[in-house]
């Protein structure tokens, strides 16, 4: 690559090099210990995961197996909205355990709006933060995560890390990066006017997390 | 509000001083906004390390920044984004503008960005014939209102609820409320009419990681990600400086970017974009671009000083810090960008002839370096701007009279008849009214150290 841009930079960084040998440049890299934010082992990672997510306006429900999570769907979602789900299995299936009618979000592109409730899973949770991890390559959730006023996912415990570090590193390992990645913790919030708090501004107004185990 | 500039920043700040709506605003958020960066600091026993490392790391990157730009653009490209590179605000409008038309795009969704008002992206859209549309809820109460930001985190501030509401209510046909959730929600669907119908989404990019290709995006509404996902087109327009080199950076500056801007310990949204959906059947736009904008950044690198402004990450702290914002605000200097990093990036970006009070919009008391997420010397640039600023512009009887003191103080004589002087003058002259109106000037005492130390 050569253009006039990247030949500006090199003339104005060689420029700078008699300068940089008086000044002391901070180059080296220091070592830094990642402390997660809340020291606390005797917590799981699910509780703390669950507090966090508590903080910035999420529910949690913990529930165990598949016929648990069913009966915490119906008791979420009021009978008669209209839901869209992502392209996960595991959704489907646990839409028969109820006998809520589904329908997928991404059919109708000019109706998308018409919603009140998107069902995910996602393939990550972050417990210091109480962030869910959304990998585009895994599940086609970008849309029913966003634009419905509900937004429930289930997250297995197992998949929740402890900080934020280990979910880079996790999302980083040894395989190309998904398209999209997204991080979601809580409900889409504003403060816009007058600095006052408001819950559900462009995105969902309620997040509800079902973490399975 | 949208003519002020620059070069009347001493009128403008007066003006804002009188207008007491603006200074409770500024005084609730400052103080909201400084208070919960101090909590979210110190909840991070690491957080000084964690400065540290980001400086380095950035120091790193743009003493390579060309090595690092080239890695970002070959991984964003093999992953089927496109990347323009634009030497200044014309070139990167006329590139934006010609991708929107030869989309044959009517309406374009923005989500906030400090870049694309940096260039005045909406002006050129406009004149194109688009129609442009600000999706974060501050940014479009300010487009609706015709005004520009305040404040870089709540563009909106200086507004009460009650203008809100009437702004709401004469151009969206709200009913009359004093209740912000009901505006809120008004926005919510008015906005939403605009993302169906847009064809092209425009945001900013807070951090671009070299060995991805990826953009981050980080936001509490949810508006980047209805502008990054709806659309068929996604153009993404990025600083050069805001280069990292790894994904796991990300760590580190994710965590500095968000508790010194809003003190969350994330916010709600984060957006990793690398390239474009695979198939037709994935979501997602189909296209991406990212348009790198120099304007003037690769000038500051040519000096260790003045490149310190590249490691800038935008949070604000800076701002809710400064003695001089808290009382003065966004607007007055006339720019868009503010506060202490403002006032030393502004006048490298559009150069000193017009912007020369910036840099002494300032009492040098150093909140802005002590605040800063990437330990930012501000003070230090300050006086360096300064130092270019005052062989043009200083003043002839300045310049005079540090010439006298400095005579005065190399003669033993001169000097003990200046201090006698002193003493004698300072009553007899009303020196200096402006000062002695509001404050007690302290009388020279009657004996000097010296003659103290004589007795």
């Amino acid at each position: 690559m050569n253009n006039e841009i990247l030949r500006s930079i090199r003339s104005h960084l060689a420029a700078s090099a008699p300068h940089d040998a008086r000044e002391q440049v901070s180059r080296r890299l220091t070592q830094i210990n990642a402390d997660p934010i809340s020291v606390n082992l005797r917590q799981s990672a699910a509780e703390l995961f669950r507090l966090n997510l508590e903080a910035v306006n999420g529910h949690c429900v913990i529930a165990q197996g598949e016929t648990e999570i069913a009966r915490a769907l119906t008791q979420i979602i009021v009978r008669g909205q209209r839901i869209a789900i992502s392209d996960n299995p595991l959704v489907e299936r646990l839409m028969h355990l109820t006998d809520l009618e589904i329908e997928a979000l991404t059919i109708a592109p000019n109706d998308i709006f018409s919603y009140d409730v998107g069902i995910s899973t996602v393939q990550a949770a972050i417990a210091e933060t109480g962030t869910l991890v959304l990998v585009s390559a895994d599940e086609r959730h970008r849309l029913v995560s966003l634009v419905p006023p509900v937004h429930i996912a289930i997250v297995d415990a197992s998949r929740i890390c402890e900080t934020l570090a280990e979910a880079l590193t996790l999302l980083r390992n040894g395989r190309e990066l998904s398209r999209a990645v997204t991080f979601i913790t809580g409900p889409s919030r504003t403060a816009d006017i007058e600095l006052t708090l408001t819950v559900g501004v462009h995105g969902p107004q309620e997040l509800y997390v079902i973490v399975n185990g | 509000m949208s003519s002020l500039t620059s070069e009347t920043f001493r009128e403008n700040a007066k003006a804002a001083l009188a207008d007491a709506q603006l200074r409770g605003a500024l005084k609730n958020a400052t103080s909201l906004f400084g208070e919960r960066r101090r909590e979210a600091a110190a909840s991070l026993p690491n957080w000084e390390a964690l400065r540290t490392q980001a400086r380095a790391i950035k120091d790193e990157v743009l003493l390579h920044l060309d090595r690092y730009l080239e890695e970002f653009v070959r991984n964003a490209e093999s992953c089927g984004a496109k990347v323009h590179w634009a030497r200044d605000a014309a070139q990167a409008n006329s590139i934006i503008c010609g991708l929107a038309t030869e989309r044959q795009a009517r309406i374009v969704v923005k989500s906030k960005s400090m870049t694309t008002e940096e260039t005045h992206l909406n002006d050129a859209l406009e004149a194109a014939g688009m129609q442009v549309v600000e999706t974060d809820l501050g940014e479009y109460i300010i487009q609706l209102a015709g005004e520009t930001p305040s404040h870089i985190i709540a563009p909106a501030i200086h507004k009460t609820r009650g203008q809100v509401a009437e702004l709401f209510t004469t151009e969206l046909g709200m009913p009359p409320t004093d209740d912000i959730a009901q505006m809120t929600h008004t926005a919510r669907l008015t906005l939403r009419d605009h993302f169906a119908a847009a064809d092209v989404g425009i945001s900013g990019v807070n951090f671009g990681v070299a060995e991805t290709g990826t953009i981050v995006i980080v936001e509490n509404e949810g508006n980047i990600r209805l502008t990054t996902s709806l659309p068929r087109v996604h153009i993404a327009v990025m600083g050069i400086e805001k280069v990292i080199p790894h994904f796991a950076d990300l760590d580190i500056f994710l965590k500095l970017l968000v508790r010194s801007g809003t003190g969350q310990r994330l916010s709600t949204y984060q957006s990793f974009i690398t390239g474009v959906k695979k198939q037709q059947s994935d979501e997602g736009p189909e296209e991406l671009h990212i348009v790198l904008l120099d304007n003037g950044r690769s000038r500051m690198l040519a000096h260790p000083v003045t490149r310190q402004s590249l490691a800038c990450i935008r949070c604000g702290a800076c701002l809710n810090a400064c003695p001089v914002y808290q009382q003065i605000g966004g607007h007055a200097y006339g720019s868009v960008y503010q506060g202490p990093i403002g006032a030393v990036i502004t006048p490298q970006l559009m150069g000193i002839e017009k912007t020369s009070q910036l840099p002494y919009a300032s009492t040098l008391c150093g909140a802005c370096r002590e605040v800063c997420p990437v330990k930012i010397d501000i003070p230090r640039l300050l006086l360096h701007l300064r130092s270019e600023i005052a062989p043009r512009k200083g003043s002839i009887v300045e310049r005079l009279a540090f010439k006298v003191w400095a005579r005065m103080m190399m003669s033993p004589t001169l000097y003990k008849l200046s201090s006698v002087a002193g003493r004698i003058f300072q009553r007899a002259t009303p020196i200096s009214r402006a000062w002695t109106n509001d404050r007690d000037l302290r009388p020279i005492e009657s004996k000097s150290f010296h003659d103290l130390w004589n007795e």
